[in-house]
């Protein structure tokens, strides 16, 4: 009956995706691009693999690279709460001497906190969704997010709820997937896609570009915006490891319309990825992790503004003879 | 092989937990139900406990222990100047640190929506409807 059922929705046309959503996941909204549901199945089958550790390496660099961004901020930040902590990568490296006493950390998947690394900070653990923070206003002085804002469906709301957690003057330091991440395999399965199967469905998430992550922090409400970006090229033998790979560290696909890959168009992509992206000299395929690292604070009165019009005095000095 | 961590949740976290379920205007302090405490000492931090002092509900926490029973183990209302008064960062350290609820159920006082807490992790995951 099932399978039935399944072959059906396959064929419908794509402007009547309403049963394919039934099968595939459940979406909290009619708008939400995500599933959350699945990415907390897909983040609960990840911790559950003996050798989850073989996939730590980028969420483990990302999250080094935010501790080192805390130690520059020469500020102390007493209470500390850690969206989407994974198996705890922050509170792993954060010390005391970063200014740090007491961190909470949260996770959508109960099963990452229980195995979370140990940490040398005072530690508690909450299963909430970063989507819906279940926090008074005012109550911590940062807030850190280390791979996990490219999951969330509501994304100028995630950063209103955050702003409401932070104390006055209080900091957001995170890092998260941008646009170009993963073009290399979007493009391949693209290519083979349409080539074998006469059409193209999203596989790879829609992730946002550095300009409008700017435009929504300050929309949001976030003074002082900063952002950086970063690239990460990771090498790999073939395709195949890759999307074994980006399911061992759980950034498998989650999104709510995603369709199934047959086997001719995995085994095309592949081909076309080594062609065109591939190094022949060393036969493996780069893989471009695009990070954006933003930081922002909420607004005091203590914080630097822009000068009043008028205030500096007009001319640059210019000698009258010399005009 | 992956290591469990022991895990509680401590009544400084309490303090600043909320219900958020929809619907829900007064959602805080989430009413503590709990089956499991435990004790474990903590080094003490005065500078800490002074720096809490200006942003933790006191009532709150005063309610909190009662849920726990612990009654009158702290004072109704912060002392002024508390950074000088170590007897009661001491015991406001205690209460805030060093007692975890490891079993039990955090209840929203409005809708009564239970979030349990179990292996010393609060669960505040909400179902579909409840968004």
């Amino acid at each position: 009956m099932t399978w039935y059922f399944v072959s059906k929705c396959l064929t419908r046309h794509a402007h009547k995706p309403a049963k394919i959503i039934r099968y595939f996941g459940n979406a909290v909204s009619e708008r939400a691009v995500f599933s959350r549901r699945t990415k907390a199945i897909q983040k609960k089958r990840a911790v559950s693999s003996p050798d989850v550790h073989v996939f730590d390496y980028l969420k483990s660099e990302a999250s080094d690279m935010i501790c080192d961004r805390v130690g520059d901020v020469k500020r102390s930040f007493p209470v500390v709460l850690d969206l989407s902590s994974n198996r705890g990568f922050l509170s792993r490296t954060l010390t005391k001497q970063d200014g740090i006493d007491y961190v909470v950390q949260g996770d959508i998947c109960r099963e990452n906190l229980v195995h979370s690394f140990p940490s040398q900070l005072p530690c508690d653990s909450v299963a909430f969704d970063e989507e819906l923070l279940p926090y008074r206003d005012n109550s911590f002085d940062l807030v850190l997010s280390s791979m996990g804002m490219h999951w969330v469906n509501d994304l100028p709301g995630c950063f209103k709820q955050i702003l409401r957690v932070l104390k006055q003057d209080g900091c957001f330091i995170g890092v998260m997937c941008g646009a170009d991440t993963l073009y290399e395999l979007r493009c391949s399965l693209q290519l083979a896609e349409t080539e074998r199967e006469s059409g193209m469905a999203p596989h790879i998430s829609p992730m946002i570009p550095g300009h409008q992550l700017a435009n929504l922090l300050w929309g949001a409400g976030f003074s002082l915006v900063t952002l950086d970006f970063d690239e990460l090229i990771v090498n790999y033998p073939s395709m195949f490891e890759l999307m074994e790979d980006l399911q061992g560290m759980a950034e498998n696909s989650a999104i709510v319309h995603r369709k199934m890959l047959h086997r001719d168009t995995l085994i095309a992509a592949a081909s076309i990825y080594q062609a065109m992206y591939g190094d022949k000299s060393s036969e493996c395929i780069p893989a471009t992790f695009q990070l954006l690292f933003m930081i922002g604070w909420k607004p005091d009165k203590s914080q630097q503004k822009p000068l009043e019009r008028g205030t500096v005095p007009k001319g640059f000095n210019i000698n009258k003879s010399e005009t | 092989m992956l290591l469990s961590r022991i895990l509680n949740m401590r009544l400084i976290t309490h303090n600043m937990l909320t219900s958020h379920v929809k619907g829900v205007t007064n959602g805080y302090p989430l009413i503590i139900e709990a089956t499991e405490v435990e004790e474990k000492e903590v080094d003490f931090n005065p500078e800490f406990i002074s720096r809490m002092m200006s942003r933790i509900e006191w009532p709150a926490l005063v309610k909190a222990m009662e849920w726990i029973g612990k009654k009158d183990c702290l004072p109704e209302e912060p002392i002024e100047n508390c950074e000088k008064d170590n007897d009661f960062l001491q015991k406001a350290h205690h209460a805030l640190m060093e007692i975890e609820v490891i079993t039990g159920s955090l209840k929203c006082p409005e809708s009564g929506r239970k979030f349990p807490i179990s292996n010393g992790i609060p669960n505040m995951l909400l179902n579909e409807d409840e968004v």
